[in-house]
Order: C-alpha cells, then sequence, then structure tokens
C-alpha cells in the first residue's frame, strides 16, 4: 500500500468538509464563484473515489482494502479504524455520485431563500457524513458520521424546504435523534458484554463480527439487537418508524430529497448489514421474523399509502417505504441471497427514487404545483421530461433489464429459503404478500404516470410555456439514466463486488444450513 | 500550662512551597492591583483594567504550565489541607480559562453599561481566587473558605446592575439561599468534624472506612453536606434560586455562575466524595441518583417552556448538572465505576465549560443589537448574522449532545461510566439520562429553527457588530468545543487523574 | 469568692467517668461562669436599689440626650452616612482583635509572624483607600 493509497480513503471523507471549511471564506456575493467551488470539491471527492475504484482489488472484496487505524479516543479504547470492502464500495460510491449530480443539478436552481453558500456547505458537510458513515470500522466513529448526516438535513429541510418545513424538519431530527440515542446505548452495550478473545473489549466492527457476539446471554443479545433495531430501522425508515419520511420529502428541498432518498435512508439498512447482523447473529435469527414481518406491511402499506396520495413528492416518498421494504425483507432471510439482493436494492432505489425525486422537483419548478388533480399532459408541453419519468416509473415497478428489477426479484426470491432456523411457511407466505406488493407497484406508478404524463393540458397551464430540460438537468440526469440501463443489463458490476463480503456476514447461517440442508447451499449471484 | 507555653514558643510557620501556590498569589496580586488602578485612572482610562485582569489571569496560568511539567509529585502543605496535584493544576488551568473567556465576554459589556467598572473587575477576580483555592482544598475548612471566598463576590456581582430591580432580586435570591445552604453545610461539616475529631479530608476518609463507618452522625454529616452542595449546583429541589438569579445578573455573570461556580461545587464534591465519604457510598449513592434524575428531568421538562433565551439556557444548565450528577451516583458500586465516574464528571464540567461559555457570549453579541433575551428576537440571525447563527448552533447542538460538536463526548463518558457499574438502579439512570437528552434535545433545536428559519420580527437586518474580546471569547470556546468533537483524546487525558481516586 | 470557683473547677475537670461527661464537664465552667456574672450583677443593682432613696418625677424618666430637652419620637431615621461610619468602624475593630493576641505572641512568631499581620493590614488599608478615594470619609 503506497502511502497514496494509505491517505485516500480518508480523503473521500474529509475533502467535502475541506471544501466547505474554504466555501466559508468566500463571500456570499461571489456566487459563481462558490458554485464552482463546491462543484470542484465533490469533482475531486468522486476523483478520489474513481482512484479508490480502480486500484480496488476486486478478488478479495470481502478484506477491508485502504484500511487505516489509528489511534482516535484512547480513553474509551475507539479508534479511527476506516476500510473500504464489498458493501462498502457501492455505497460510497453511490454517495460521491449523486452528490455530484446534486450540486450540477443545483446550479441554477437554488430553492428560495437562495443562499447558495450555505446551502452548498451544507450539502458538503452532509457528504463527509455520508462518506464516513460508508467507510468507518469503528462503533464510536460510526456513530459520528451517522449523526453528523443529522445536522444539514435538518437545516437543508427546515430552511430551504416547503410551507411545513419547521414542523418536518424538527419531526425528522426528534425521531431520528430517539434512534441514536438507543443505538449508542446499545453501542456501548456491546462494548463492555463483547469479551474478544484476549480478553479485551472494543469498539472495532471487524473484531466485534469475528466473534459473533461471543459471551452474550441471548437475552441480552436481544435487547442490544433490538437497541439496534430500532435506531436503524427509524433511519430505513422501516414500517411503524416511518411517520417522520413522507413530511420531510415532502417539504424538503429537491436536493435534499433527492439525498434523503438515495443515500440517508441506505445508512438504516447498511447499519443492518454492517453491524446488526454480524455482530449478534443469533439475536439477528430471533429477530428476523419480526424484520420480515414489519417489511412486508412497509411494502403493502407503502404501496396503499401511495395510491392515496394527491401530492406527488409524497406519493414517491410512499414508495421509498415500500421499496425499503423490499430491501429490508431480503435482509430479513439472512441469506446470501437476500442480503446481495438488499444491497442491489439499496443501490437501485438510490438512483430510481432519487432520480424520481429530481423529476417531482424540475415538474414543481414549472407547474407550481405537485398535485396530482392539477398536473397532466406533461409528454404534449415537456416530451423529454414526460418521457424520463415514464423510464423512471417503469424503472421503479421492477421491469428487467432495468436496475429496480435486480434489487426487487431476488429479494422476493430469497424469501422461498430463508436462512436456516428460521420458519418456512412465514417467509413463503411474505413472498406471496410481497409478490402483491410489486403488483401493487405497477399499479401506483403507472397510475401517477398517467396523471402525470398522459392525457390533456390542464386549463389552468394550457397557455403557459413550460419548458422542456433545462442544460443542468440534461447533465445531472444522463448519468443516473445510463447507470440504471447498465445495471439492469449487467447486474454482475454491483453481486461480484458485493458476493464475497456478503457471505461473510452471513457466515454464522450459512454454515448451519450446509450442515443441515444438503445440497442446498446459498446462491451468491443470481 | 507550661506544656503549651513549651508548644507555642517552637512556633513554626507552616512551610509554603511558593511555586505551588504562585497561581494564587499572581492571581491576588492582580486583583489588588485592580482595585488600585480602578482608585487612581480617570473615567477615560478604565479600559485599562479589564486588561490588566485579563493579563493577571494568564499570568496565573504561567506557574500551572511550570508545576505541571516538573512532573513532580504532589505537593501537599498545611499538613494535607492543601494539595496541588495533576487534579487541582488542571481544575485550576479550566477555573482560570473559564475566568479569562468571562473577562472577554465582559469587556465590552461592562463598558458600556454605566455601573462602576472596577469593583465588576476586582470581585470576579476575587471569586475566581476562591475557585483556584477549591481546587487545591482538601480539608473541611479549607473546601468552606474556598466556597464563601468566591461565594461572596458572585452575590454582588449578581446584584451589580443595582438600579434594575430584576438584578436587585437576582442578587438577593442568591445570597439568602447561598447563606442557607453555606449553613446547612457548615452543620453537616461540623457533625463530620465532631466525630472524627479531624478537618482534613484524608484523615476522615480513614475514619470513615474504618472504626466510625456506621455512626448515625456521619450519615447526617454526609447528608447535610450533600444537600448543601446540592445548593450550590442547583441540583432540583434546591434549585429555586437558579432561573431567577441567572436571568436577573449582568449576562457574563450568568455565564460566569452557571459555569464557573457550578464546576467549583462539583470540585468539592469531587474532593469530599472520592477523598472524605468513600466508604459511604450507601449514603450519597442513593442521594445522588434522585438528585441527577430528577434534576435532568425537571430541568429538561421546564425548559421546554421557556421563551427567554437567558432562563431557557439557566434550565439547560441545570438539566446539564444533573448529567453531571449521574457519575457521582453511580461512583461508589466498583472500582471500574469509580475511575471511569471520576473521569465522566472532569471531562463533563471541561466540555460544559466550553459550550455554555459559548452559548453565553452568542447571547451578549445578539442582545447588543436587539436588546432583548426574547427567543423570538433571535427570528432570521441566519440572515444578517450567519457566524453568530452556526457558532450558537454548534453551541448548543453541542449541549443536546449531537456529533460532532463536543458535547456527545461528555455524554459518552457519563454512560460508559454508568455501565462500567451495570447495576439495575445505573442502568435505569442511563436510561432517564438517554431519554432527556432526545427531550432536550427538541427546546435547544427550537431555538435552532428561530435563528435559520423563522423571519426576522422587526424586519431590521443591519449586522451584528461583534466586538473584538467577544469575537475571541466565541472563536476560543467553539474552537475547544469543535476540537473536542472531533478528537477527545485531546483532552480526554485531563480526565483521567487517578490522584483522587483510590 | 475565687478559691471556691476553682475547687468547684476542680472537681469538674478532674472527674471523669467517660469521654462524653468529660465534654460536657468542659460546658460547666461555661455554666459556672454565666451564674457567678448574673449573680454579680444582680446582687449590685439589687443592693443598690435598696440602698438608695427613691423620688420619681417626669423629668427623670425622659431621655438624656446632652441635656437639650428630647424632640420628636425614639423610631426616627439616622443618617445613612452612620452607617458608613459602622463599617469603618468594624474595620478597626476587626484590625484591633486580631492585633493584640497578635502583639503577645510576636516575638515566638518572629519575621513570620510580622509579614503575615503586614499583609493582613495592607489588605486593610486597601480597603480604607478604597473607601477615601471614592469619597466615603467626606461628610457632605
Amino acid at each position: 500500500m503506497n502511502a497514496f493509497d494509505h491517505w485516500a480513503l480518508s480523503g473521500a471523507v474529509f475533502i467535502p468538509i475541506l471544501g466547505a471549511v474554504l466555501l466559508a471564506f468566500v463571500p456570499k456575493r461571489l456566487e459563481v464563484e462558490i458554485k464552482a467551488v463546491a462543484l470542484l470539491t465533490t469533482v475531486v471527492t468522486a476523483g478520489v473515489g474513481v482512484y479508490l475504484l480502480a486500484h480496488f482489488d476486486y478478488d478479495k472484496t470481502h478484506q477491508l482494502q485502504y484500511a487505516v487505524d489509528r489511534s482516535w479516543i484512547d480513553v474509551i479504547s475507539s479508534r479511527y479504524h476506516i476500510g473500504l470492502d464489498g458493501i462498502s464500495l457501492p455505497m460510497l460510491a453511490l454517495s460521491m455520485f449523486i452528490s455530484v449530480l446534486c450540486i450540477v443539478y443545483s446550479w441554477d436552481h437554488f430553492p428560495e431563500p437562495h443562499n447558495p453558500k450555505a446551502f452548498l456547505i451544507l450539502l458538503l458537510v452532509l457528504e463527509t457524513g455520508m462518506n464516513g458513515t460508508f467507510v468507518a470500522q469503528d462503533l464510536i466513529l460510526f456513530f459520528v458520521f451517522f449523526e453528523l448526516v443529522l445536522l444539514p438535513m435538518y437545516f437543508m429541510i427546515g430552511v430551504w424546504g416547503g410551507p411545513n418545513r419547521q414542523y418536518a424538519s424538527i419531526k425528522f431530527f426528534l425521531v431520528t435523534l430517539f434512534g441514536s440515542a438507543l443505538m449508542i446505548l446499545s453501542f456501548l452495550a456491546l462494548y463492555f458484554k463483547v469479551t474478544l478473545p484476549d480478553g479485551s473489549h472494543t469498539f472495532d466492527i471487524v473484531k466485534l463480527a469475528s466473534v459473533h457476539g461471543a459471551g452474550i446471554a441471548h437475552g441480552a443479545q436481544l435487547l442490544i439487537f433490538g437497541g439496534l433495531f430500532i435506531g436503524f430501522a427509524i433511519k430505513v425508515p422501516m414500517f411503524p418508524f416511518h411517520t417522520w419520511l413522507p413530511d420531510a420529502h415532502t417539504e424538503a428541498p429537491t436536493v435534499g430529497s433527492v439525498i434523503l432518498a438515495a443515500i440517508l435512508l441506505k445508512l438504516g439498512t447498511y447499519g443492518f448489514i454492517r453491524i446488526a447482523i454480524p455482530i449478534l447473529p443469533e439475536a439477528a435469527k430471533s429477530w428476523a421474523p419480526w424484520i420480515g414481518v414489519l417489511a412486508v406491511i412497509g411494502i403493502i402499506y407503502g404501496a396503499l399509502g401511495c395510491l392515496a396520495q394527491r401530492d406527488m413528492k409524497r406519493l414517491i416518498a410512499f414508495s421509498s417505504i415500500a421499496h425499503m421494504g423490499f430491501v429490508m425483507l431480503g435482509i430479513s432471510t439472512l441469506t446470501t441471497y437476500g442480503i446481495n439482493a438488499a444491497i442491489f436494492g439499496m443501490v437501485a432505489h438510490g438512483l430510481i427514487t432519487g432520480m424520481l425525486f429530481f423529476l417531482a422537483g424540475s415538474i414543481q419548478e414549472r407547474f407550481h404545483t405537485r398535485e396530482l388533480d392539477r398536473l397532466g399532459g406533461l409528454l404534449l408541453q415537456a416530451p423529454r421530461m414526460g418521457w424520463i419519468l415514464g423510464f423512471c416509473a417503469m424503472a421503479s415497478l421492477g421491469l428487467p433489464g432495468l436496475a429496480g428489477f435486480w434489487g426487487e426479484f431476488p429479494a422476493i426470491l430469497s424469501t422461498y429459503s430463508p436462512a436456516v432456523g428460521l420458519n418456512l411457511a412465514l417467509f413463503r407466505t411474505f413472498m406471496v404478500i410481497a409478490s402483491i406488493g410489486t403488483v401493487l407497484a405497477a399499479g401506483y406508478l403507472l397510475w401517477m404516470l398517467q396523471r402525470v404524463a398522459f392525457g390533456t393540458v390542464k386549463a389552468e397551464f394550457e397557455h403557459e410555456h413550460i419548458h422542456d430540460m433545462h442544460g443542468p438537468e440534461y447533465l445531472a440526469w444522463t448519468p443516473i439514466l445510463v447507470l440504471i440501463v447498465l445495471l439492469g443489463v449487467v447486474p454482475g458490476i454491483v453481486f461480484r463486488v458485493t458476493d464475497k463480503p456478503v457471505q461473510k456476514v452471513t457466515v454464522a447461517h450459512v454454515e448451519q444450513r450446509r450442515s443441515v440442508v444438503t445440497g442446498q447451499t446459498a446462491v451468491g449471484q443470481p | 500550662m507550661h506544656a503549651l507555653l513549651a508548644v507555642a514558643s517552637s512556633f513554626t510557620g507552616p512551610r509554603l512551597d511558593y511555586h505551588a501556590l504562585a497561581p494564587e498569589i499572581i492571581l491576588t496580586a492582580t486583583l489588588v492591583l485592580v482595585l488600585l488602578a480602578d482608585l487612581v485612572l480617570e473615567e477615560r482610562n478604565q479600559w485599562l483594567i479589564s486588561n490588566l485582569a485579563g493579563i493577571g489571569v494568564l499570568a496565573s496560568v504561567i506557574p500551572i504550565i511550570t508545576l505541571a511539567v516538573q512532573n513532580h509529585a504532589a505537593r501537599s502543605m498545611a499538613g494535607g489541607a492543601y494539595v496541588v496535584d495533576d487534579f487541582s493544576l488542571v481544575l485550576k488551568a479550566l477555573f482560570l480559562g473559564i475566568g479569562y473567556v468571562v473577562l472577554l465576554m465582559s469587556t465590552n459589556y461592562v463598558e458600556e453599561g454605566d455601573y462602576y467598572q472596577g469593583e465588576y473587575y476586582f470581585l470576579l477576580l476575587a471569586s475566581l481566587l476562591g475557585m483556584v483555592v477549591m481546587a487545591s482544598a482538601r480539608d473541611l475548612i479549607t473546601i468552606f473558605v474556598a466556597l464563601e471566598t468566591l461565594s461572596i463576590p458572585a452575590y454582588m456581582l449578581a446584584g451589580w446592575r443595582k438600579r434594575d430591580l430584576k438584578s436587585n432580586e437576582a442578587a438577593i435570591k442568591y445570597y439568602l439561599l447561598g447563606v442557607l445552604a453555606s449553613a446547612v453545610m457548615l452543620y453537616g461539616m461540623s457533625l463530620v468534624f465532631g466525630y472524627t475529631g479531624s478537618t482534613v479530608l484524608t484523615e476522615i476518609g480513614k475514619q470513615v472506612n474504618g472504626s466510625i463507618t456506621h455512626k448515625p452522625v456521619i450519615t447526617l454529616g454526609i447528608f447535610f453536606i450533600v444537600i448543601g452542595f446540592a445548593f450550590k449546583v442547583s441540583a432540583v429541589p434546591f434549585h429555586f434560586w437558579a432561573p431567577d438569579t441567572y436571568e436577573g445578573s449582568p449576562t457574563p455573570v450568568t455565564a460566569f455562575l452557571s459555569v464557573a461556580s457550578k464546576t467549583a461545587g462539583f470540585v468539592a464534591l469531587l474532593e469530599l466524595i472520592y477523598v472524605g465519604f468513600l466508604g459511604r457510598n450507601d449514603v450519597w449513592g442513593p442521594m445522588f441518583w434522585v438528585l441527577a434524575a430528577l434534576t435532568m428531568t425537571v430541568g429538561n421538562l421546564i425548559a421546554l417552556r421557556q421563551t427567554n433565551v437567558v432562563r431557557l439556557l439557566a434550565y439547560s444548565s441545570i438539566a446539564q448538572a444533573g448529567y453531571v450528577l449521574v457519575p457521582f451516583a453511580v461512583a461508589g458500586d466498583n472500582i471500574a465505576a469509580r475511575r471511569s465516574s471520576f473521569t465522566a464528571a472532569v471531562v463533563y464540567l471541561m466540555i460544559y465549560a466550553a459550550m455554555n461559555l459559548g452559548a453565553f457570549s452568542v447571547v451578549i453579541a445578539v442582545a447588543r443589537k436587539t436588546r432583548s433575551g426574547d427567543i423570538s428576537s433571535y427570528g432570521g440571525l441566519f440572515e444578517y448574522a450567519p457566524g453568530l447563527t452556526v457558532a450558537m448552533t454548534v453551541f448548543l447542538f453541542a449541549l443536546a449532545g449531537i456529533p460532532p460538536a463536543g458535547g456527545w463526548f461528555a455524554k459518552l463518558m457519563v454512560f460508559r461510566a454508568v455501565l462500567d457499574s451495570g447495576t439495575t438502579w445505573a442502568v435505569v439512570l442511563g436510561v432517564i439520562a438517554g431519554v432527556n437528552s432526545v427531550i432536550a434535545l427538541y427546546y435547544y433545536a427550537a431555538v435552532a429553527r428561530e435563528m435559520w428559519m423563522s423571519p426576522v420580527p422587526d424586519g431590521d437586518v443591519t449586522p451584528v457588530r461583534v466586538p473584538a474580546p467577544l469575537l475571541a471569547s466565541l472563536g476560543l470556546t467553539g474552537l475547544v468545543v469543535m476540537a473536542i468533537g472531533v478528537y477527545p483524546q485531546l483532552f480526554a487525558h485531563f480526565g483521567d487523574l487517578g490522584t483522587l481516586v483510590r | 469568692m475565687p478559691l471556691a470557683l476553682s475547687a468547684v473547677l476542680a472537681a469538674s475537670a478532674a472527674g471523669t467517668s467517660s469521654d462524653s461527661s468529660a465534654f460536657l464537664r468542659q460546658y460547666l465552667t461555661v455554666a459556672i461562669f454565666a451564674a457567678a456574672a448574673v449573680v454579680m450583677v444582680g446582687a449590685m443593682l439589687g443592693l443598690g436599689r435598696l440602698l438608695r432613696p427613691s423620688r420619681p418625677q417626669e423629668q427623670k424618666s425622659i431621655a438624656y440626650e446632652s441635656g437639650v430637652d428630647p424632640v420628636g419620637q425614639g423610631w426616627s431615621q439616622s443618617q445613612v452616612r452612620y452607617y458608613v461610619f459602622a463599617l469603618l468602624f468594624v474595620m478597626f475593630d476587626v484590625e484591633a482583635v486580631f492585633i493584640f493576641p497578635w502583639a503577645t505572641r510576636l516575638e515566638a512568631m518572629g519575621t513570620y509572624g510580622l509579614v503575615e499581620m503586614a499583609i493582613f493590614i495592607g489588605i486593610l488599608v486597601l480597603g480604607l483607600v478604597y473607601a477615601w478615594r471614592k469619597g466615603v470619609l467626606r461628610w457632605v
């Protein structure tokens, strides 16, 4: 590992915040310079990301690469331990990618009250938080980055949001913080309860995962997992904890919604895969049916919720609940197959729903409304945008050949044979219900498409000039659309990276399976 | 009679280690100079006084540094009544740091107010002297003298704006309840002295652990001493003076009271509990448990309803005192908890000082323009004072415990102490603390929301002019808060001074 | 009388049956002195009353104020300036209270004692200078 490799990952995390500090010193009136600095920062970060991707050893995706392990807070034996493996890689890439596009998109679309300087500083701080969470290999470090994300998003919603922004932002903040409080208590409990073979205690995720929660009584495991579960499930969000999401999404500015949908929600599911399941496999097994139940409730509830919406953004928000339900369903099977599907689902949902929120934002900007009743005939007034909306709706409902399919379909399939010890009948019931969910998804997405894009233009907008896509929109959206197709056609790019580390996550369950059910091994690649 | 005379005639003065006493001596010299300067300087040269005070405080830090780098064993004086060890050095430095920041905050406030200037700095330094002594006191009488030295000037400082009714109310309430607390505490001390026959804490510690462990009088003595200090640190249900005093006092004094005075109370408690009464955690453990739980909960719940930012910070500082009381409640459970509780309390006090002083600096800066302490007057602050807004946001979320601003580490250390103890009661207290930090977020976020998301109430968006001293105090506190948040190790080992932990 | 008193004192000091009663017996001394004081004052006043002639007149019960007839009520407000006098008096009084015992032991304490007292007086002087500069000593 050369010197640059050593610093590269830290660079990917901290370059954005350095950019934010730099931005703080640029006078407010130099808007173009501000935007340029911000864009340059994210591009440089993404450049580092490209370097990381290029030099990543794809044969050893299960190992931490570019790992840095330095002392940080000795008092509580927490270390600055970061590293990149096959699970982190797609998430980190997604985060960097979306950050660049968000700045490109908002180039001349800054929501009221304008102030690009503050907006971009928050965006860059947000990127540091997201990137850091995806590479942190120490529970305390993870917690710090996880929380770092909270503040910028709170302000982004609260300052640049819609009319009901104050309520939405504080709700988002309080609910998430409640989860965090339980999460940090669980982290501390893990520190105290898990004893490594050499008798020491640690916050190191890799070391904790290697002992599979040895030495903790089953009851305590269940409680600790419960704390983690609530912390992460609020972020995902899973069914009973989802109430903050529709409000936050509806009120957030476009870019905020995109980042929220594309990346912040993934912090929760990523937490399950990175922390909760590998560290406490036994408790995971006991909790899995409940996770599964909540996941399918989320799928159906989200879909039905969509059908009742009159606001386009709210509809997409509810569809997020449904889609994250599929991701959680995949995770709840505790199989390599299911979790691979979940990670793919996370990436795909990030791209597709992010794209849908971009579209909703652009539509709102043109029509000054998101109400489905007032919209119509987008294809007549802005045909390119209309077709892109159609494309994204198709991708979102899981059309084979597009990215959405590879997240949804294998997740459903994985419930056919969940990890050993899980109730087969129950999970197959989940499968049936989730399949109904896909039908409903097709229903609401096509319904939305029909009302927004098809039909005739409503009288109030008949004589208005609706501009089709702008330059920044072309620039921001094309890469996403290309990726949606690319991942749909060659899903192996992601699966190849995630498979080995996921096997490591499920190793506790897979070994049992092989010993009990012969000939039915977990399949990594679909 | 002859024996007595013989003892007296062979009188030798106590051996004084002037190096170890240098901070106190420099500080005393400074306050004498400040008083003299006030007498000889003309009105237009009065600004010199605050500079003189500031230089004096900084000069007192120098011997602390030279003492610290010497790595000398603890220097004990007057038969163990006055000890200069690592713990006291760190806390002296903390008190002087707080004092310096408060001086920075006061400079313009005092200059622009039409009350006496010289007396203000004199009293502030006198109070500071009491605190610096407190950090070294290991003896009931020394603790009491230090406490009175720091309290009496503070009573007068609270009433500094003497033509303002609220300031009068602040001073008289603070004075009456302070005296009451002193009396209760002194009664407890006399009981302890009466039974142990000594005022030196190490001696008391030996006896409390040994022969007289379960004498009811000792129990009563500890009880009264803890109650007395509960007044001083404004723990619920002995907090009633705090909000009125904080609101009525001049704002820099409020900052000083809510940070330095409170810290001094906790320092005394650390000394008493860890050196004197370690063997009787059956008495103080449950007391602190109840005090901590009540203080956190009541402080936070009342803070939710405040509309004045100073009152809000007052109740928030009550709640914060509750978090500091948590480690005290679990300190007696086992050795690991004893160590980590000590660290947690010291680290919490240090971080709390930085974040609370920072918040008060912003309050002073904003009040220079709005002339108001209402939370609603913070509306739209972001539009015309983005720097202050960001600083206030950092301090508020540090107080709430959100990373990466410093407060999270303090809370983490408290939770660690709780889990080190591991008893059911400790965990219940930990959960109460956890729930409270979520409640607290609501009112901290409410101020942030006002600043960032509400319109300017009177439409006046002329920028706030922040004078240089205030800017310096903002910068210092902000830097410390962020540095602790990002790299806690920098400060964490200050709390790891086991000199009091046996 | 002094002989009898010292005999009682000796008796009280000698009988040490237990620690706490010895402790209490120390207070007996205080009680005896207090009783002696009351008896002595009572005896002198009582004796005077028995011996002196008694011819009451109205003028005799008027408060004596430098030979001038008193004006107004006894409960009149006094000048706030006297308050400052009282404070200054306390200052010097406390000083004297500390200086007297110190003076008797000065030889034993030597230079150390001298320096200590210099510091003590220095602080009080500082207070006096402060009062002087603030115009407290001027009667206006």
